[in-house]
């Protein structure tokens, strides 16, 4: 009898330990998961934040930029820089024919006469005489810079020439090449050449978005949740209307994208391709998702506190006004928070609502074409060119920067807030 | 003088009936107690001379019950105003989770009773005074009410109550959470409330309905089985029931 109940214990004991060991590797699992997704993504992604820049020097000739004497800041403005920026190239090799000096030519951006445009007109005295200037290089050498490149293939199936090589790796010598921090990628709008290519247009895309987002979504969510919480009966029709607030939570996203195609573009013919229609489509996805925070967080306050405020003379509208609500507004506020949380990362939606399209310029306001985060890593994960490559993995970065900072945010919302109840 | 007089009481809650019939005058400027065993009824009658039962969907209160000979259950009644006259203390402490003062001054302010902010420290400073709670708190009125210990949250309430100057109080066993001392200063307390208001106090201790109050009534099964003077119904109550609830024998 006495060792049967030894026995016993150490079974439990045992299972016990057991248990705690599996939960032990499930986290384990789950760490590690996350470890490689994140390593994977900063490893392929921080390069993206340097450029690479070739120093190279430039004449300002006025006759080859066809300039009268003392030419007016508007002359500066017309002048013809294509012809010196094209010079500059060449001269790096003093040898080079006419294919090789296209390929010169190619080894900097396109934009490359309009950094040597920018260095005359913030400096005018710089006329007949010759400066370094810093040009953005190619994305392709970019790459190889970075190290990302495989120099190793044979010369037909590289978008890089021996001769470019060449001249690359005399200019790295020579101390010419340099990587500083790359700004364009946040100041600069979408565009086909990586190297130029940046997140301005798509970050602003979502805020806007958000924000038409919060600003239907808020309102019309909490004051749903405080008529059924507070006022409403309960009765049949209210149980209806919970069940389908429920279901409303669990649509799939892209069921949210094609009401948006077919009613606010097709009936209300508003402007495609915008974050005000982005984030009325969104607002549908996270009014219940708010709804159920807010009710959770009314249902929370103890009804001690509603019997105090009726038992003392108040309305049931004061009740609700002056305590319920005010104590309910960290729950919802985190709840919020989530909720837009999940909207900033929301894609399929957004590609049918057309905030796929290609927009190389920053909105300015909630009416203009713009992309949003996760559809520019959807249009850049779709991109060929090695160069966007890096810049995926940057602007999941800085898409999960933006998560990580909201859900923190909710965080601190919900601990500095919460009132203790007696 | 008859302060509230219950004519023929029926609740019920959904089809379960929780008081039957029940008839009963309240004294001004007297304390009454209810007692009874657990799930009787004693709350539920309280609750409904405010008519706090109207907050529970499934209840209905059927009869008549006169406060200043107003039928308090008449559709012409307005519980806004009747609750601005009848307080209630709850069982559990339940101050708002704001400060001191702002819990005092909530009634005032939402029946517009202070015409100026001096008017309202004084309504707030005699309220406290009332409440045996002032030299206690006066130095931090600007503090979360939760913050208090069990009693004097307790009167924290009590003084809320009676800052709208309420003509009757109503507490549901307002001693139940707190220690012997806070419950020897709310009963104190009590004694000294009866001169101004009228009060009803639901109660589990039968010592403390022999020490505080004049009147009694005995719940059973939502039946009110007798009442009278205190003293009256320890010393020589006429009801079975009434007896051996008193001596112990159940409940």
């Amino acid at each position: 009898m006495n060792k049967n109940k030894e026995q016993l214990l150490n079974k439990r004991y045992k299972a016990e330990q057991r248990f705690r060991l599996y939960g032990l590797s499930a986290i384990f699992m789950a760490l590690l998961f996350l470890t490689i997704f994140i390593f994977k993504i900063f490893s392929t992604g921080y390069s993206a934040f340097q450029k690479t820049w070739f120093i190279v020097p430039v004449t300002f000739d006025a006759e080859l930029m066809m300039l009268d004497q003392n030419p007016s800041k508007e002359d500066l403005q017309d002048a013809d820089y294509y012809d010196i920026a094209l010079k500059s190239m060449a001269d790096l090799d003093p040898n080079a024919n006419e294919d090789q000096e296209n390929e010169l030519k190619r080894m900097v951006s396109y934009f490359f006469e309009k950094e040597i445009k920018n260095e005359l007109l913030n400096d005018p005295n710089l006329i007949g005489k010759t400066k370094e200037v810093y040009l953005t290089a190619s994305d392709d050498l970019d790459q190889v810079f970075k190290g990302n490149y495989p120099r190793d293939l044979p010369e037909d199936q590289r978008r890089v020439s021996d001769y470019q090589l060449k001249i690359f790796d005399q200019l790295v010598a020579n101390g010419k090449v340099e990587s500083k921090f790359n700004i364009s990628f946040f100041t600069n709008a979408d565009s086909r050449e990586a190297e130029l290519a940046g997140i301005a247009s798509s970050f602003m895309g979502s805020i806007f978005s958000i924000l038409v987002c919060l600003m239907i979504a808020f309102p019309v969510a909490v004051l749903a949740a405080i008529y059924l919480e507070e006022f409403a009966p309960k009765n049949r029709f209210t149980d209806f209307i919970e069940v389908n607030i429920n279901n409303l939570a669990a649509v799939p996203s892209i069921v949210f994208g094609l009401l948006g195609l077919g009613i606010l573009l097709a009936i209300f013919q508003l402007p495609r391709s915008t974050p005000l229609v982005g984030g009325i489509t969104l607002s549908l996805m996270t009014l219940p998702t708010i709804i159920i925070a807010a009710r959770a967080s009314l249902k929370a306050v103890p009804p001690s506190i509603r019997e105090a405020a009726l038992a003392m003379g108040a309305s049931r509208m004061q009740t609700t006004m002056h305590h319920t609500v005010p104590l309910s507004m960290p729950g919802t506020l985190s709840g919020t928070i989530i909720g837009l949380a999940q909207a900033l990362g929301e894609t399929a939606p957004l590609i049918l609502i057309g905030m796929v399209a290609f927009v190389n310029t920053i909105p300015g306001s909630p009416m203009d074409p713009a992309a949003s985060l996760p559809v520019q890593i959807y249009i850049w994960a779709e991109s060929a060119e090695r160069g966007f490559v890096e810049k995926v993995s940057a602007c999941i970065m800085v898409l999960l920067g933006f998560l990580i900072i909201m859900n923190l945010f909710a965080q601190i919302i919900r601990h500095k807030f919460e009132k203790k109840w007696s | 003088m008859i302060k509230i007089k219950a004519k023929d009481v029926d609740v019920f809650y959904g089809k379960k009936q929780a008081l039957f019939n029940i008839s009963l005058d309240i004294e001004e400027n007297q304390v009454t107690a209810l007692i009874g065993p657990s799930g009787c009824g004693k709350s539920t009658f309280l609750r409904c001379l405010n008519r706090m039962n109207d907050v529970i969907d499934i209840c209905s209160v059927k009869g008549e019950i006169l406060i200043n000979d107003f039928n308090i259950n008449d559709k012409s009644c307005d519980v806004v105003r009747l609750r601005e006259k009848i307080g209630m203390v709850f069982q559990k402490p339940n101050p708002f989770p704001k400060t001191l003062y702002e819990n005092v001054s909530y009634g005032p302010t939402i029946h517009g009773m202070a015409q100026s902010k001096q008017e309202m420290d004084e309504i707030v400073e005699t309220s406290l005074k009332k409440a045996a709670l002032w030299e206690e708190v006066k130095d931090r009125l600007h503090e979360p009410g939760t913050g208090l210990s069990g009693g004097q949250q307790q009167r924290l309430c009590i003084a809320r109550a009676i800052s709208v100057r309420p003509e009757v109080i109503l507490m549901d066993e307002p001693c139940s959470a707190l220690d012997p001392i806070a419950t020897a200063q709310i009963e104190e307390l009590i004694d000294e409330l009866k001169k101004e208001h009228t009060i009803i106090i639901v109660t589990h201790s039968m010592a403390q309905a022999a020490r505080v109050s004049q009147n009694t009534g005995f719940f059973h099964l939502g039946q009110l089985i007798e009442h009278g003077s205190t003293d009256k119904i320890f010393k020589n109550p006429d009801n079975k029931k009434t007896q051996d609830y008193i001596t112990g024998r159940f409940g």
